[in-house]
């Protein structure tokens, strides 16, 4: 490459700071949306994987039970009967301290003697602490001394901690050191105790959460587990560490994608800006690359010439966007942490991690983006015969003629995307690639739609507004090259934004529908919890008694909420002492109601949410398998019904069968159903009473229940909120760019309007005529296409996401709101050409060009 | 025998009568518009020779730049062949007849179309840097040639300072810095003042004829044509008789 077309083009760059500027933002905010949301949600798993890991330590394998854990003799039964000593037991489970709100601890309770091959950490030494004191001295724990610090706790000190709504003290015996990074965040938030302080802390008497292995590979592993398993009870088995973890992961998977798709329409929209900007950057140089042909430059040369300036401008922007993106990241971070802590399980979050694949994932994308982005006006500028690329009507003429091809390659990937959508596939990136050939499709066909559309508005306008009318009309479409990709991208940003709207509002909508039929009780009890979907604390069993003797009760539903890991995953099983009224909780998808109520009310029989039927292909009359206390134990699905509380999905068992197999008499809430005319209030304020002094319990009437479960859904919907409105600043900057660049273009044509007696206010009412038009344009394509994304996001990429069945719900109220927000943005696109071109003196603007 | 398109021509022979640099043999060019046929050149046929000033006279929409965009290789024609010192340009690629026009063909359009990035002295070097790098030697060259058409004190300038006048003579300048055999000029004082027309034409002229380069001018002055060694006529893309310039 002659290094004078380098300097000619460097010159050309530094010349324009405005379309660098727009360029690298384009860019930039892309990769940045991308890189915050991928750190975000590495930052998550990472800080799950180290505290799992950390907790996990050298354990090859792990023993895990049914609801109920584990019974404390099968560690004698694994030490003794099958003779293998390297196994440790271990006790978990969450408590909240006053000290360090918003942050759960997570106990571990271990026995100290069996820890070293372990968790070397807490076994003396390395801790820094005698962990014997663990032993002898009660009520003690070992705390990280950073947490210890934020706690404001020192050795010697008391932490008060909330277990289930109930207050109980720690004595902080000594406090654990981080050897390395890796190990200060693996055991921030850890509470560590002696296995039987842990159990009656967590009210687990007798009952272990796991037992820890550490077996060699090979054969000689696999015979110790066989004999392991050999001496295991019904109901236990070991697995894998890392299966383990994974499978624990695997838990937001489909959360992480949504939102990584999500992160993507960003870096689509970023794309359009810079499309425009190489685009506007070719035509401008029209004649500078006409003048450069005829003098023997080669197509070659001007493709790599702007090319090169493409990947100039990818890799500012990208290294721009890369630091945003941390910057944004550490913003995001907190929201992805509380909805998966909403939704999924507990993780604390304390800083966002950096992986280097992470840059290099955002990086490859930016500058990959960028030259996709720049091809079309790389090749518009080379593809042109030398004299043709002088003449500004080539390129239009081009431009008019690509309407049909580029109409025709949008039904065809609409098609496509329909295609793979009717594929009888569960794939979640299938989905995600039909819904991104929707959207491409839909910017395809938008020139061919936006010349319709004004051949219908131009005689109108016309008509309104005279001559001036009929040059905006036409202008729109006489410079297509420049409109169309405007138009695209504000359909495109438009569409998405009604599409997430209809969605978020559906959503709403149905769990509000959903909330009126479950919530059949008028008062709730629970012990506060740390995860708002996921109740598996334990009331008090004397108090549930006292609820229902509350005067103006005349029924109680009780409910255990246990989860585990079986066959299914992460299993979350619930067990209903259900009072007749609530039955009319449960809309069944499957099944009739008064025969399923039946079949699950005479035993054995268990009904299951519409997601976990989903992803496990469940339907009545299948079965599901659970390990009971008695062995792995089979049960008919007499129904499946709607849920929308969790979309792992839930397994329903009536108390009796629960209490037949299970050796677990807690109770994690109740529902209180009050006699005709009863007031609640009274009711609340008495079960408040009963409960002073035993357990902190969350009272709450039906209506606030209500408003807790929709506020916790507006929690997990603002992640996706904040991305619908970065990506449609991204879309809407392409935009405003695309608008300024073709109107600032018209100079001198504004110029020689203006010398012919245009008046500055008809230049303005000229520009904001046209702008307006393409925003109204924009619109309403946009209306139907948002509409037609939300029918794919609600019936297929959610129901392979998580499952569920939503009721589509359209409000006017966003149609209008998207027909508004297109014509609005582009009318102030509009502004600052109009304003520049009223105020520009007509001879320099002719001079201008 | 064909040579390509990075060997030199073979310089012509002096013992002999002149032969064609350029033959066009049976060249003809049709746009398609509307469904309709628009012949802008019929059947052309002519032979410009080595070192000859040849002006190319006719009307607006007659097809005079339309042919030279045959004969530099920027448009291929519908029909016929443009052969340049026995190379027939038809025959190339369009990048091979890029990498021709680079070696061989210096231009000089209506409206200067200098590159606005680069200073005047780099607009020089430009073309040479196309075909080779550039050497001590070609900034000494594109100094002379500055000085030759009296804008060696604007060599730092960029083309947007200067006046159309002296925006023409760069431009002439450029056309024969790369030491082309053939240039073409298309209304290269159309753009101009009369006196200043002159004087850039007068320039050119001078700077053709010492280096012996041929040159094919498009004009509307039958002034400025006269002083053609030939002038050929153009009318609705047909060439008429070649005339000897001294009737005017």
């Amino acid at each position: 490459m002659s290094p004078l077309l380098l300097r000619s083009s460097r010159r050309f760059l530094t010349g324009h700071p405005g379309q660098i500027v727009l360029s690298v933002v384009g860019v930039a905010l892309g990769v940045a949306v991308v890189v915050s949301i991928d750190l975000a949600i590495q930052s998550s798993r990472v800080a799950f994987r180290v505290s799992t890991e950390t907790i996990a330590g050298r354990s090859t394998h792990q023993v895990l039970g049914g609801p109920g854990g584990i019974p404390d003799g099968v560690l004698t039964k694994i030490r003794l009967d099958a003779g293998y000593r390297l196994a440790a037991p271990v006790v978990e489970g969450y408590v909240s301290a006053p000290s360090l709100p918003g942050r759960p601890l997570r106990v571990l309770g271990i026995d100290p003697f069996s820890e070293l091959p372990f968790r070397p950490y807490l076994a003396g030494g390395r801790a820094g602490v005698d962990v014997s004191t663990l032993l002898t001295v009660q009520g003690t724990a070992l705390l990280a001394a950073e947490t210890a610090r934020e706690a404001s706790v020192a050795a010697g000190d008391t932490l008060r901690v909330q277990v289930s709504g109930r207050d109980r003290a720690a004595l902080v015996a000594g406090l654990l050191d981080a050897e390395d990074e890796l190990s200060r965040r693996g055991i921030q938030n850890l509470l560590v105790m002696d296995i039987s302080q842990a159990q009656a802390l967590l009210g687990q008497r007798g009952r272990l959460s796991r037992i820890d292995l550490r077996v060699p590979g090979g054969e000689p592993g696999d015979e110790i587990l066989e004999r392991i398993a050999r001496v295991l009870p019904a109901g236990t088995r070991p697995v894998e560490t890392g299966t383990r973890s994974e499978t624990l992961q695997d838990m937001i998977g489909a959360f992480d994608l949504n939102l990584t798709a999500l992160s993507l329409l960003a870096l689509i929209f970023g794309m359009f800006l810079i499309y425009n900007t190489m685009t506007f950057s070719v035509v401008q140089r029209r004649t500078l690359i006409g003048s450069l042909r005829a003098l023997g430059v080669t197509r070659r040369e001007v493709l790599r010439l702007v090319m090169g300036e493409a990947l100039g401008l990818g890799v500012v922007g990208t290294a721009v966007g890369l630091m945003v993106g941390v910057a944004l990241g550490r913003g995001l971070v907190g929201l992805v942490t509380r909805t998966i802590n909403d939704l999924y399980f507990v993780v604390s979050v304390e800083g966002l991690s950096l992986p280097p694949e992470a840059f290099l994932k955002g990086s490859l994308l930016g500058v990959v983006a960028t030259l996709l982005a720049a091809l079309p006006a790389a090749r518009e500028a080379t593809s042109a015969p030398a004299r043709a690329t002088l003449t500004r009507s080539v390129v239009e003429d081009r431009a008019r003629r690509a309407v049909p091809r580029a109409a025709a390659l949008g039904a065809g990937l609409q098609v496509l995307g329909g295609g793979l959508l009717a594929l009888p596939s569960r794939s979640l990136p299938l989905s995600f690639a039909a819904l991104f050939c929707i959207i491409l499709g839909m910017a395809l066909l938008a020139p061919l739609a936006t010349v319709v559309l004004v051949r219908i508005a131009g005689p109108v306008m016309s008509r309104v507004a005279g001559i001036v009318g009929t040059m905006a009309a036409r202008g729109v479409v006489t410079a297509l090259s420049r409109t169309a990709p405007a138009i695209a991208a504000l359909v495109v940003a438009v569409s998405v934004t009604v599409g997430l709207g209809v969605m978020i509002s559906s959503f709403r909508q149905t769990l509000s529908l959903w909330l009126d039929a479950t919530l059949q009780a008028d008062v709730y009890v629970s012990p506060p919890e740390l995860i708002s979907n996921r109740a598996e604390g334990r009331l008090e069993p004397t108090l549930v008694e006292r609820f229902a003797r509350q005067p103006g009760v005349a029924g109680v539903s009780t409910y255990r909420g246990t989860v585990f890991e079986a066959d299914y995953g992460v299993t979350r099983l619930v067990a209903l002492d259900l009072y007749p009224r609530g039955e009319a909780a449960f809309d069944f998808k499957e099944g009739r109601r008064e025969e399923a109520f039946r079949r699950f009310r005479s035993g054995e029989e268990v009904l299951v949410s519409e997601p976990f039927a989903y992803r496990h292909d469940l339907g009545v009359g299948s079965t599901v398998r659970l390990p009971s206390d008695g062995g792995e134990r089979e049960f008919p699905v007499a129904g499946v019904f709607y849920d929308y509380g969790s979309d792992r999905g839930v397994i329903m068992m009536s108390r009796t069968t629960y209490d037949r197999h299970w050796s677990d008499p807690a109770v994690t809430s109740v529902g209180l159903f009050l006699e005709q005319g009863g007031q609640s209030e009274a009711v609340i304020a008495g079960v408040r009473r009963s409960a002073e002094g035993i357990q902190d319990v969350v009272v709450r009437s039906n209506r606030a229940l209500r408003e807790a479960s929709l506020e916790v859904f507006e929690r997990t919907f603002a992640i996706t909120a904040v991305l619908r409105l970065l990506a449609f600043i991204v879309a809407f900057i392409g935009v405003l760019s695309a608008l300024m660049a073709l109107q600032l273009e018209r100079a001198r044509e504004l110029g020689v309007l203006r010398a012919n007696g245009m008046t500055p206010g008809q230049v303005w009412h000229l520009v904001a005529s046209q702008t307006g038009l393409m925003g109204l344009a924009a619109g309403m394509l946009a209306v139907p296409a948002g509409v037609a994304l939300a029918v794919v996001m609600i019936f297929v990429v959610n129901k392979r996401s998580f499952g569920w069945t939503l009721r589509l719900e359209v409000s006017p109220e966003i149609l209008v709101q998207a027909l508004a927000l297109a014509v609005a943005g582009a009318l102030l696109a509009g502004l600052v050409p109009a304003w520049r071109m009223s105020r520009t003196p007509p001879a320099l603007a002719l001079r201008e060009e | 025998m064909r040579h390509t398109v990075e060997e030199q021509p073979p310089a012509p022979d002096s013992g002999n009568p002149p032969r064609p640099l350029i033959r066009l043999e049976g060249l003809s060019k049709v746009y398609w518009e509307g469904g309709r046929e628009h012949v802008v050149l019929g059947d052309l046929n002519a032979e410009i020779h080595e070192g000859e000033f040849v002006a190319l006279l006719g009307p607006s929409g007659s097809g005079k730049s339309t042919l030279l965009n045959l004969i530099s290789g920027i448009d291929a024609p519908s029909g016929g062949r443009v052969v340049i010192d026995g190379l027939s340009l038809t025959e190339l690629s369009e990048r091979e007849r890029t990498l021709f026009r680079r070696r061989h063909i210096g231009f000089v359009f209506q409206f200067f179309n200098l590159i606005p990035t680069l200073t005047v002295e780099e607009n020089l070097l430009l073309p040479i840097e196309l075909k080779r790098r550039l050497s001590k030697e070609d900034h000494r060259r594109a100094s002379e040639l500055l000085d030759a058409v009296g804008l060696c004190d604007r060599a730092q300038t960029y083309p947007d300072r200067l006046s159309g006048g002296e925006q023409q003579r760069v431009a002439v300048a450029r056309a024969i810095a790369h030491d082309p055999r053939l240039i073409l000029a298309d209304e290269p004082t159309g753009n101009l003042d009369e006196r200043t027309g002159l004087q850039v034409f007068d320039l050119l002229e001078r700077l053709v004829r010492s280096a012996g380069k041929t040159l094919l001018v498009v004009t509307h002055s039958r002034v400025l044509a006269a002083r053609a060694d030939r002038i050929l006529t153009i009318h609705d893309g047909r060439l008429e008789a070649a005339q000897h310039p001294i009737a005017s």
